[in-house]
C-alpha cells in the first residue's frame, strides 16, 4: 500500500472534529481495527478531497456507433456509397465483409437542452438531461477486437491479468459499506459478456478487490443463502458455536492475527445475508420510481431494475458499479456488424429510459453530485459500412459521456475528423480516462500504486492525463 | 495522381524520415553524451527518486520543461534562454553543481542538446544508465557465485538437528532470541502430511505415530510420505501455479483445451519421479529437442503453451496477426526468466529495464531463442486469418510447443514491443549481465529438426554455474515448507526483489541440491529433518515484539490451508474423498447463477454432485473465465500469469462460501453419517471420533462439553443426524480446521 495516508495516518491525524471520532467509534465497535491489518477493504481517505464518491459505469458493451449516437457526421450523406480517403483496408476487423464505402446514419439528430447538446431520435429520455452531460467524442482505444479491448477499458492493458479500474478504486479507497461488496457488476439478461469474469478480475490484486456479480432478481449474490434445509435459528446456532470455538482458538494463538479477524469476517458475513438481500428488494420502491425506470415495460424491465438497483447500491455505500448492457456478442450486444439501425434502435429503447431515470432520480436524491456516471463502450463503429447496412469495430475515435460527479454539463469536449474515423482534436486516451474517473474520487493516477513481482503498477502505466477542461 | 500530386507526396515523405532521423541522432546523442552528465553532476539532487532540491527533477524531459521554483529548466532550441545552461555557465541566478563548475566541453554538450530541442526519450531508466545498471549488476547478491562458507557456530549446540539449524540458530542468537520448543508429535503428522501430501493424516496414523516411540518414528515418516504418490499431486500443483496451468484458452471465446491436463499429469509423474531438475526444465523448454524425446517430453513443452490465448480471435490483419504472436512469446519469456531465472526480464519488451540490468536487446535475444517454435496439437476452434476454422488433426491428442526446421526466421528487436516496427537484428543469447558464461548455441545441419536454441537454454540454466538459477529454485522449496521464501520475491531477484533473510543458508541449500543432482526428495528430507522444522508453531513474547514477521523462524507459522487443500480436507473428513488419480478434469456443481457469468464453453448444470466430482482439487477443471469460487476466494491463481506466492487473504465472502454452499452442506452431512450413532451413552465418543477427523487430536474436556450440550440442543429440534451435521459443519468452518499448525 503505497498511499500517503494510510488507516493508521488517518487515525493519527483524526485528533480533532467530532466526525472523525464518531468514525473510529464505529471501526472498533465493528472490530475493523482488531487485527490490525487484516481488513484490505476498511474505508481509507482518498488522497485529496474528492468531488465522487461513487461510479456507475454504464458499460455499452459490444461498441455502440459514436457516428450514430452522439457525433454525427452529416459529411457521409455525402459519401454514401463512396469510399472515403481515410479508410484503411488494415482498419477493418471483419477483413471480407467490412468495404471502404461512406454508410450514411440511419438516425436523425436535433440538438438538446440549453447547450444545445447534438444527439440522435433514439435518446427521448435521456435528450431531456443533455445539460447535465459531458459528451466527449475524441476518445480513441487500441484494439479493434472485443476481448483486448474490453480489457483496456476496463483494466487499461490489452491483455488479462491486470486489476480492473473498480478493483482499484477498492484498493484505494476501501469500502463505505459494512455489509456489501465495494464493487458490484450487473450484468445484461443476455448473460456476460466475452472475457467473462476477467472483465472484472482484481488481477494480481487480492481476491477482495474483485467486482462480484449481482442480481437484481432472485437472489442477489451466489452463496447468499444457506440451502433450503438450513433455518436462520439453524444458522444463527452453529455460528455462536463457532464464534465461541473461534474466539478461543484465536486467544491461544496470538502469533497470528488474522485469527481475529476471521471472526468478524463471519459475523459481517452473517449480515451481509440480510442487507443484500434487503438491497435488491426493489419492491420497496414506490410504483412511481419503478414506473420511472420502466420496470412494467418488457424491453426496459432488466436495465430498469438494475439501473435502480444501481441507485440502491451507491446509496449504501457500494463505491464502484459497473452495469452492461449487451451480453455474449453479435445483436445481443451492441456489436452491429449486419443491421445498425436494428440493433441500436433495441438497444437504445432498453436503455434510454433507465438511463434518463437515474440521472433524474440521482439528482432528486441529491446524490448525482457525488455520484459520477460514465457512458460508453470498448470502442466505437466504423464510418464505412459493414455487409451494407451494418459497421464494424473501429477504435480510432470514439464517444463516451460522464455526467454529475463534478464533472461540467452541457458539454461537447473534444473532436473526430469529418468522417468520424479518428479522434483528432484534444484526444482522450483509455489511460486519461482512467485518470479522471479516479481523479474524481480523490485519488492521483500516478500515486495510486501496487507492488507486484517487484515493480509498482498502476492503473494508468506510464501514461495518462486528468482531463481538466472538463471538470466542474 | 497526378505529377505535381505525387512529387508533394515524396516531399513528405522525404520530409518525415529526415525527421525522424534526426530526432534518432538526438537521441543518441543524449545516451551518449547528455545522460551520462546528467547522472554524474544532477541526479543527487534532481531526481525524482531522490531528493528533488528547489523542487526541479531533471530525470525526464517533462522535469526539464516543468522546472523548479524558479520556472523551466529549459527552453527547448533556444541555450540561451534556458535557466540549466544560465546555470552551469554560473551566468544568472544559481551556480551549478554547487560543488564544481563542469567543464567547458561538458557545458558545450548540454548547450548542443538544448539546441537540438532537448530530447530526452522517456523510454529509458530515470535514474540509472543501462551501464550503471550493469556495474550494479556485478556486486548484486543474486548474480553472484554460490558461497561456501563454513557453518556458523551457535551456542544452543543441543537443539541443533542438521547443517540448516545452525544457519537458522546462528541469526535468532544473534538477535537475543530463542526457537520454540519442539512440537508434538500429533502436530508435528499433522503438518508434514499436509506440507508433503496436501491431506489430512488419519486418526489411525496419528496414534500410531504418537505411539511410537522409536527414535528413527519421525525420519521413517517423512521417508514414506515422499514416497507416497499424492506427494507428486501436492508439489506437482505447486509448479501448476508457476506454470500458469489452465484447462480453457481465457480470452474472448474461452476454449477448452481438451489435452491440456496430460501436462498436468506430467509434473504429478515428474514429482512422483523426483526427476532430476535438469531434466524437469529441458523437457519442459525443449521436450522435442532433448535426448530421448518422446510423447512425454512433448508433453512437458505444455508448459510453454499454458498461457492464455487467443486463436480463434486474434484480428484478421497481418498486424494484428503478427502482434498476437509478438504477444504470445511474451507470455513465454515473461513466464520462463520469471520461473526459472527469479527475473522481469518481461519488462523489457517495449524498452530497456527501468530498474534491472536487462535492455530490449536482452529481451528479443530470448525472443530469438523460441522464434523457430510452432504450436503442435491445436485447440479445436483454432482460425487462419481469414476466420476459417483450421482443421485439427484428431490424431494429435496433445499440446505442445516444437520446431521442425533447423533454420529460424531473423529476428529484429521490435521497438516499443510493436511487431511492425522493427529495430535491429539479433541472434539468439541470454542477457549480458549473466556473465558467468554465454551457452554456444550451435548452428545446426540444415536438415535438423530444430536450431536446438531452447534445449541450450535450458542446459544453460540448470548448469551448476547458474548461481541464480538454483537460488531461485531451492528457494521456492524452502517457502512452500515454511509458508515464505529466505527471498520473500520469490519470482524477483532482481534490484526490486527483497534480499535474503539467511543468505549463506540459501547458499548452502543451492549447493546440496547441485550435489544431489537436482532431485528434490533429498533435499526436502534434510529440511523436515531440521530442528527448525520441528519448531512448535507458538512465539515467545519477545520474539513476537522483536521479529513480528518472523523472519528468524523462531516458531513454525500457523498457515492457513490452501484452497485446495481446504476442500481436499472436507473430503477427506467426510470420507467421501475419491482419491482417482489423473485424467481429464472434473467439473464440480457451480451455482445456477453463476453460470451466465461465461458464456463460452459453459459450465455444465449439475443437480447433485457425486463421487466423479469428489475428487482432489488439482482435478477441477480450470476456466479461466470462471473459476471455482471456493477455490478463488481462497486465492487459488487466476492462471493469467505465472503465480509464485498465493496470498492469504481473508474476506466476508469466504465465511459465505463455506457456510452456505451446498458443497459444505452435503460434505457436513457426508460426516455426519460417518461417525453416526444413535445410542445416547456413545455421543462424547462419536464427538471425539468427529474431533479426531478434523483436527487431529481428541477433544479436552472443555470443548467436549460445550459440543455435547450443542448437540443435544440442535437434537431437540431435529434428530440426531442433523444435529451431528451442524457440528461437522461447525467444525469444517473452525480455525483449527483451516489453519495448519
Amino acid at each position: 500500500m503505497n498511499l500517503p495516508l494510510n488507516r493508521r495516518a488517518l487515525l493519527q491525524a483524526s485528533g480533532a472534529g467530532f466526525g472523525m471520532l464518531a468514525l473510529q467509534a464505529l471501526l472498533n465497535q465493528e472490530g475493523v481495527l482488531a487485527g490490525d491489518a487484516s481488513n484490505p477493504l476498511a474505508a481509507k481517505l482518498p488522497q485529496f478531497a474528492p468531488k465522487a464518491k461513487a461510479v456507475i459505469f454504464l458499460f455499452m458493451y459490444g461498441g455502440p456507433s459514436h457516428i450514430d449516437l452522439f457525433d454525427p457526421k452529416p459529411v457521409l450523406s455525402e459519401w454514401h456509397g463512396k469510399p472515403i480517403p481515410v479508410w484503411k483496408t488494415e482498419d477493418a476487423f471483419m477483413g471480407g465483409k467490412t468495404k471502404n464505402v461512406a454508410f450514411a446514419s440511419p438516425y436523425q439528430f436535433a440538438r438538446h437542452g440549453e447547450a444545445g447538446i447534438e444527439m440522435a431520435e433514439t435518446f427521448p429520455h435521456l435528450a431531456r438531461h443533455a445539460d447535465e452531460l459531458c459528451i466527449i467524442r475524441s476518445l480513441h482505444a487500441e484494439s479493434n477486437n472485443h476481448g483486448p479491448a474490453l480489457f483496456q477499458m476496463n483494466s487499461g492493458f490489452l491483455l488479462a491479468g491486470r486489476p480492473s479500474i473498480g478493483s482499484w478504486v477498492t484498493y484505494g479507497l476501501g469500502s463505505e459499506s459494512e455489509n456489501l461488496p465495494a464493487y458490484v457488476v450487473l450484468l445484461d439478461h443476455q448473460g456476460a459478456p466475452v472475457n467473462g469474469a476477467l472483465n472484472w478480475s482484481n488481477g494480481f490484486m487480492p481476491a477482495t478487490y474483485q467486482g462480484v456479480p449481482f442480481r437484481s432478481s432472485g437472489e442477489p449474490i451466489a452463496y447468499l443463502k444457506p440451502p433450503k434445509q438450513v433455518s436462520n435459528d439453524r444458522q444463527r446456532a452453529r455460528l455462536d458455536l463457532l464464534k465461541q470455538w473461534n474466539e478461543a482458538y484465536a486467544a491461544a494463538n496470538p502469533v497470528e492475527s488474522s485469527l481475529n479477524a476471521r471472526v468478524n469476517a463471519y459475523e459481517l458475513a452473517y449480515r451481509m445475508q440480510m442487507s443484500a438481500t434487503e438491497c435488491t428488494d426493489l419492491d420497496q420502491e414506490t410504483d412511481a420510481t419503478q414506473e420511472m425506470y420502466g420496470l412494467q415495460n418488457k424491453v426496459t424491465a432488466h436495465f430498469g431494475r438494475n439501473c435502480l438497483l444501481a441507485r440502491r447500491l451507491v446509496e449504501r455505500g457500494v463505491r464502484f458499479v459497473q452495469l452492461y448492457s449487451g451480453g455474449n456478442e453479435g445483436p445481443r450486444a451492441w456489436d452491429a456488424h449486419d443491421d445498425l439501425k436494428k440493433n441500436h434502435d433495441l438497444h437504445c429503447q432498453e436503455t434510454d429510459r433507465p438511463i434518463a431515470a437515474l440521472i433524474s432520480d440521482l439528482k432528486a436524491r441529491g446524490m448525482l453530485e457525488t455520484t459520477l456516471l460514465v457512458w460508453g463502450g470498448e470502442f466505437g463503429r466504423s464510418p464505412v459500412a459493414e455487409n451494407g447496412k451494418g459497421r464494424d469495430h473501429h477504435p480510432k475515435g470514439f464517444t463516451m459521456w460522464m455526467c454529475g460527479g463534478g464533472i461540467q454539463g452541457g458539454k461537447v469536449y473534444g473532436a473526430t475528423d469529418e468522417f468520424g474515423y479518428a479522434a483528432v482534436e484534444k484526444k482522450v486516451s483509455v489511460p486519461d480516462l482512467h485518470a479522471t474517473l479516479l481523479h474524481q474520487l480523490g485519488l492521483n493516477h500516478e500515486q495510486l500504486t501496487y507492488k507486484h513481482s517487484g515493480r509498482d503498477y498502476r492503473l494508468t502505466d506510464v501514461s495518462g492525463q486528468v482531463i481538466r477542461e472538463i471538470l466542474s | 495522381m497526378t505529377l505535381r500530386t505525387s512529387l508533394l507526396l515524396m516531399a513528405l515523405i522525404h520530409c518525415s524520415h529526415q525527421k525522424v532521423l534526426a530526432e534518432e541522432e538526438g537521441v543518441a546523442f543524449f545516451e551518449a553524451k547528455v545522460r551520462p552528465l546528467l547522472i554524474q553532476h544532477c541526479f543527487e539532487c534532481h531526481s525524482s527518486e531522490k531528493k528533488q532540491k528547489g523542487d526541479l527533477t531533471l530525470d525526464s524531459r517533462a522535469g526539464f520543461l516543468k522546472g523548479g521554483e524558479s520556472g523551466a529548466a529549459v527552453v527547448p532550441g533556444n541555450p540561451e534562454k534556458s535557466l540549466l545552461i544560465q546555470a552551469v555557465k554560473h551566468e544568472g541566478d544559481y551556480a551549478m553543481p554547487p560543488e564544481k563548475q563542469l567543464a567547458a566541453e561538458e557545458i558545450a554538450v548540454l548547450e548542443k542538446w538544448v539546441s537540438q530541442g532537448a530530447p530526452f526519450p522517456d523510454s529509458g531508466s530515470p535514474l540509472l544508465g543501462m551501464e550503471k545498471k550493469l556495474a550494479q549488476a556485478k556486486t548484486h547478491w543474486s548474480f553472484q557465485p554460490l558461497m561456501k562458507d563454513s557453518l556458523p557456530s551457535v551456542k544452543q549446540t543441543t537443539w541443533v538437528r542438521n547443517e540448516i539449524d545452525h544457519y537458522i540458530l546462528a541469526s535468532i542468537e544473534a538477535a537475543g532470541l530463542s526457537p520454540a520448543p519442539e512440537a508434538d508429535p500429533a502436530t508435528l503428522i499433522r503438518r508434514v502430511t499436509f506440507d508433503l501430501l496436501g491431506l489430512p493424516p488419519t486418526p489411525e496414523e496419528v496414534t500410531a505415530f504418537v505411539n511410537n516411540n522409536a527414535p528413527d518414528a519421525y525420519e521413517r515418516l517423512v521417508e514414506n510420505l515422499l514416497q507416497n504418490k499424492h506427494y507428486g499431486e501436492r508439489w506437482g500443483r505447486h509448479w501448476l501455479d508457476l506454470a500458469r496451468y489452465a484447462d480453457s484458452s481465457g480470452f474472448h471465446n474461452d476454449l477448452d483445451r481438451p489435452w491440456a491436463w496430460k501436462y498436468r499429469d506430467y509434473v504429478v509423474d515428474s514429482f512422483n519421479e523426483d526427476k532430476p531438475y535438469s531434466r524437469f526444465v529441458a523437457e519442459q523448454l525443449a521436450g522435442d529437442e532433448v535426448s530421448e524425446a518422446n510423447e512425454q517430453t512433448l508433453i512437458a513443452t505444455g508448459f510453454c503453451r499454458n498461457g492464455p490465448s487467443n486463436d480463434d480471435n486474434m484480428g484478421k490483419t497481418a498486424a494484428a496477426i503478427k502482434q498476437y504472436r509478438a504477444d504470445q512469446l511474451d507470455d513465454l519469456i515473461s513466464t520462463t526468466s520469471s520461473v526459472f531465472l527469479g527475473v522481469t526480464i518481461g519488462c523489457a519488451r517495449c524498452h530497456d529495464h527501468k530498474t534491472d540490468p536487462f535492455t530490449a536487446k536482452d529481451y528479443y535475444q530470448l525472443l530469438a531463442i523460441f522464434y523457430g517454435t510452432e504450436k503442435y496439437g491445436l485447440v479445436p476452434g483454432t482460425e487462419d486469418a481469414n476466420g476459417v476454422k483450421l482443421k485439427t488433426d484428431a490424431a494429435i491428442q496433445i499440446q505442445a510447443l516444437v520446431e521442425t526446421k533447423a533454420k529460424v526466421p531473423v529476428t529484429h528487436v521490435m521497438k516499443r514491443g510493436n511487431a511492425m516496427n522493427l529495430g535491429e537484428e539479433v541472434e539468439p543469447a541470454v542477457p549480458a549481465v549473466f556473465d558467468f558464461g554465454q551457452p554456444h548455441f550451435p548452428i545446426p545441419p540444415v536438415d535438423a529438426k530444430s536450431s536446438l536454441r531452447r534445449r541450450t537454454l535450458a542446459e544453460w540454466i540448470t548448469s551448476p554455474q547458474n548461481a541464480l538459477a538454483w537460488r531461485v529454485l531451492v528457494n521456492r522449496i524452502w517457502q512452500h515448507h515454511f509458508g515464505q521464501g529466505l527471498v520473500r520475491t520469490t519470482s524477483n531477484f532482481g534490484f526490486q526483489g527483497a534480499t535474503p533473510s539467511h543468505p549463506e543458508l540459501l547458499d548452502y541449500l543451492a549447493t546440496r541440491l547441485i550435489t544431489q543432482e537436482g532431485r528434490w526428495k533429498p533435499l526436502h528430507k534434510e529440511i523436515l529433518l531440521s530442528a527448525t522444522y520441528r519448531q512448535a508453531s507458538s512465539a515467545s513474547a519477545a520474539s513476537l515484539e522483536r521479529d513480528p514477521e518472523n523472519r528468524l523462524l523462531t516458531h513454525m507459522p500457523l498457515r492457513r490451508m490452501e484452497a485446495e487443500v481446504l476442500r481436499d480436507s472436507i473430503l477427506a473428513v467426510s470420507g467421501k474423498l475419491n482419491l482417482k488419480f489423473g485424467g481429464p478434469g472434473i467439473k464440480p456443481r457451480l451455482p445456477a447463477e453463476l453460470i451466465p457469468t461465461s458464456q463460452r464453453n459453459r459450465w455444465p448444470e449439475v443437480a447433485k454432485e457425486d463421487a466423479q466430482h469428489w475428487r482432489r482439487s488439482l482435478y477441477i477443471y480450470s476456466k479461466r473465465q470462471l473459476l471455482m469460487p471456493i477455490m478463488e476466494l481462497f486465492d487459488a491463481p487466476s492462471t493469467n500469469e505465472s503465480c509464485a506466492t498465493r496470498g492469504e487473504s481473508l474476506v466476508p465472502t469466504q465465511s459465505l462460501v463455506l457456510m452456505n454452499d451446498d458443497f459444505v452442506e452435503t460434505q457436513a452431512m457426508h460426516f455426519a453419517s460417518r461417525v453416526l450413532s444413535q445410542a445416547e451413552p456413545d455421543l462424547p465418543g462419536t464427538i471425539a471420533q468427529m474431533f479426531e477427523l478434523a483436527y487431529g487430536r481428541a477433544p479436552h474436556s472443555e470443548r467436549l462439553q460445550q459440543a455435547e450440550v450443542f448437540v443435544r440442543s440442535r437434537e431437540a429440534q431435529s434428530s440426531r443426524l442433523h444435529a451431528l451435521t451442524d457440528l461437522a459443519h461447525v467444525l469444517f468452518n473452525s480455525s483449527e480446521f483451516i489453519y495448519i499448525p
